[in-house]
């Protein structure tokens, strides 16, 4: 019971790692290597803004949401613009162009904070002190911080997927990831829903990073696991599928505690990879997914 | 009649310009390798020619990439982890049989050709960022698998492995064995990518349906491609494995295939010298940076960067290009 209620709560942290994700895959048709640099930037921006700044953690957070959006918006207005027009260098490559340049967009933020803030782990105080517990029933005994971080995250999580499902700007980006050239002749700025793809997907990356941050603290390399995790998920979920991805993200979520507790810890992050590359093989839309025929 | 003849002498006319224009690159790539064979003379510091031969391997690794990326247009994010099973298969070969580092070099090159052969069948249907996807996954598996086999791979802390000439040699004897390996690559690509094979690679990346409407067989030849590109790699790093005499997983680390890819994109994608230039020049580079105190890789990505959103062309891309201007029109 405890293992399971650890996956369901690591869950809801990979779902909004994974909802980010999929969007700009779904709008987009990329994935964007560098999502768990977005993390890392949001751990980064939680820990150091509520060390130095002593202001309340609820308005922490919303900075880091706020410099979460920033980072998303400028990341597509500086380096996604050209997959909109035609190449005529490369060819047909537009693939190659998104993957090179959010990889090397990634090397380079990891190395940025490697730079600047060095190798050493910061860690952000807890919504709770860190020590405090809470009772879940008889047995289950939880850090307070992780509960209060969880509902947070759920919270968020649940307005992200309503504003995607009902709201006005939700049903834009539905348009556009269904079909980016009919949604532009319906008089949808496709260029703009983009950007707030982007802005979304950096706000929940960094507020899941934030969350965590006083668990795994920020360091410079923190954002590489949670981004292959959500690499797993969206794969697993199906690309472009936001009822898959959040399926996806709990799943992994509970079978990896289970996994690290009944199997084997050093290679629990080798079975993701085993995952991943499984589904690909044998169901490449995933769970949800839909078929397309080109994969 | 006439205009047909006219046509056909047009053509051989072509023909032999796009000849030339393909030698161009051989004779470059050929030049600055001889560049690099007489700097020795100059350059007297064991350090420098030690940066140097890791610079020929990371060249070497990203010609070997460049096959598969370049020209075939399979973006591959893997080319460390096959410089890592290269390192390996010959490491573990030597330190636990005793074997001749020359045989655990060639069995370096036949395990990874063999590997290369099965992840193309694995990827074949798979393209763009799924493929990235895949072999990201299987370049963590490989690194993953290397590091937690303590018991046989030493994990972390690395498996130490004789060196090819014996301890007491100088850098130079492995210099100029790296010049010679890559010079032979080199050589060898020229005449693969001119033959009809590299037309076929290259009619793959352009187009992947008209070339299979063409009668290209398309699953076979990009097979072939991952199979080669990996073998490249795999002897890259079996030949690195014997010079610094340490295999450790590091060098499957994705920030490593980062880095050959990097040289690849910087160099100039899809041409012979590209990938060579970005090597020789890129390493000794960010090893010169290193001593202001600044992480050679924020450089380094930035570069990447800044060549893949505006300067596609690459270093030797633009090079090109000015060269043709001045040789084929005047």
């Amino acid at each position: 019971m405890d293992v399971f209620i650890t996956g369901i709560i690591m869950g809801t942290f990979y779902a909004l790692m994974a909802l980010g994700l999929s969007l700009i895959f779904g709008s987009l048709k990329i994935v964007n290597f560098a999502h768990g640099e977005f993390f890392m930037i949001g751990a980064y921006a939680y820990a150091l803004i509520a060390i130095n700044l002593k202001i309340p953690l609820v308005f922490v957070l919303f900075s880091v949401v706020f410099i979460g959006i920033i980072l998303g918006v400028t990341v597509e207005r500086l380096l996604m613009r050209p997959l909109y027009q035609k190449f005529t260098e490369w060819g047909a490559m537009r693939d190659e162009y998104a993957i090179i340049i959010t990889f090397g967009l990634s090397l380079f933020l990891m190395n940025l904070a490697n730079q600047i803030f060095g190798p050493y782990p910061i860690s952000g105080p807890g919504l709770r002190p860190l020590r405090e517990r809470i009772m879940i029933g008889d047995i289950v005994m939880m850090s307070s911080h992780r509960i209060i971080a969880f509902g947070v995250g759920a919270g968020v999580l649940i307005i992200a997927i309503l504003l995607v499902r009902y709201s006005p700007w939700g049903k834009v980006i539905q348009a556009v990831s269904q079909n980016r050239f009919g949604a532009s002749i319906a008089g949808i700025n496709s260029t703009q829903v983009s950007s707030i793809v982007f802005g979304i997907s950096g706000a929940l990356a960094g507020l899941s990073g934030a969350l965590l941050c006083p668990i795994f603290s920020a360091e410079p390399f923190v954002g590489a696991l949670p981004a292959v995790k959500s690499f797993v998920i969206v794969v697993l979920g199906g690309m472009g599928s936001v009822p898959g991805s959040i399926l996806g993200a709990y799943l992994l979520g509970v079978f990896e505690q289970f996994g690290a507790v009944y199997i084997s810890y050093t290679y629990r992050d080798t079975f993701g990879f085993l995952i991943l590359i499984l589904v690909l093989l044998l169901r490449p839309q995933g769970i949800f997914g839909e078929k397309a025929r080109e994969v | 009649m006439n205009t047909s003849i006219d046509l056909r002498s047009y053509w051989k006319k072509c023909r032999q310009v796009i000849e030339e224009k393909r030698a161009l690159d051989l004779i470059f790539s050929l030049m600055s390798l001889l560049v690099i064979a007489i700097l020795p003379i100059f350059l007297t510091s064991a350090y420098w020619h030690g940066v140097l031969v890791v610079a020929m391997f990371y060249a070497l690794a990203a010609i070997g990439w460049n096959l598969l990326g370049g020209y075939t247009g399979q973006f591959s994010i893997a080319p460390g982890a096959f410089c890592l099973i290269g390192m390996y298969s010959s490491a573990l070969l030597v330190h636990y049989w005793d074997w001749n580092p020359y045989l655990g070099i060639f069995m370096s090159v036949v395990s990874t050709a063999t590997i290369g052969l099965l992840l193309g069948w694995i990827c074949l249907r798979l393209r763009g960022p799924y493929l990235a996807l895949t072999t990201i996954a299987f370049a963590e598996i490989i690194r993953g698998v290397i590091r937690f086999s303590y018991d046989i791979t030493r994990g972390d802390l690395g498996l130490s492995v004789p060196k090819l000439y014996g301890s007491g040699v100088g850098h130079l004897d492995y210099y100029y064995t790296f010049l010679l390996v890559v010079v032979i690559v080199q050589i060898f690509l020229y005449f693969l990518i001119k033959s009809k094979i590299g037309l076929y690679l290259q009619s793959i990346r352009d187009d992947e349906v008209a070339a299979s409407g063409r009668g290209v067989n398309v699953v076979w030849w990009k097979t072939f491609a991952f199979a080669l590109s990996s073998l490249i790699c795999g002897l890259a790093g079996g030949l690195y494995v014997h010079f610094i005499g340490l295999a450790s997983p590091e060098m499957g680390l994705l920030m490593n295939s980062g880095l050959i890819i990097g040289m690849a994109v910087i160099g100039g994608m899809g041409t012979l010298a590209g990938p060579l230039v970005g090597g020789l020049i890129l390493h000794p580079l960010s090893e010169y940076v290193r001593e202001f105190g600044v992480q050679h890789m924020v450089v380094f990505s930035f570069l990447i960067i800044v060549v893949v959103r505006f300067w596609r062309a690459g270093l030797y891309g633009s090079l090109k290009n000015i060269l043709e201007r001045l040789i084929f029109h005047g």
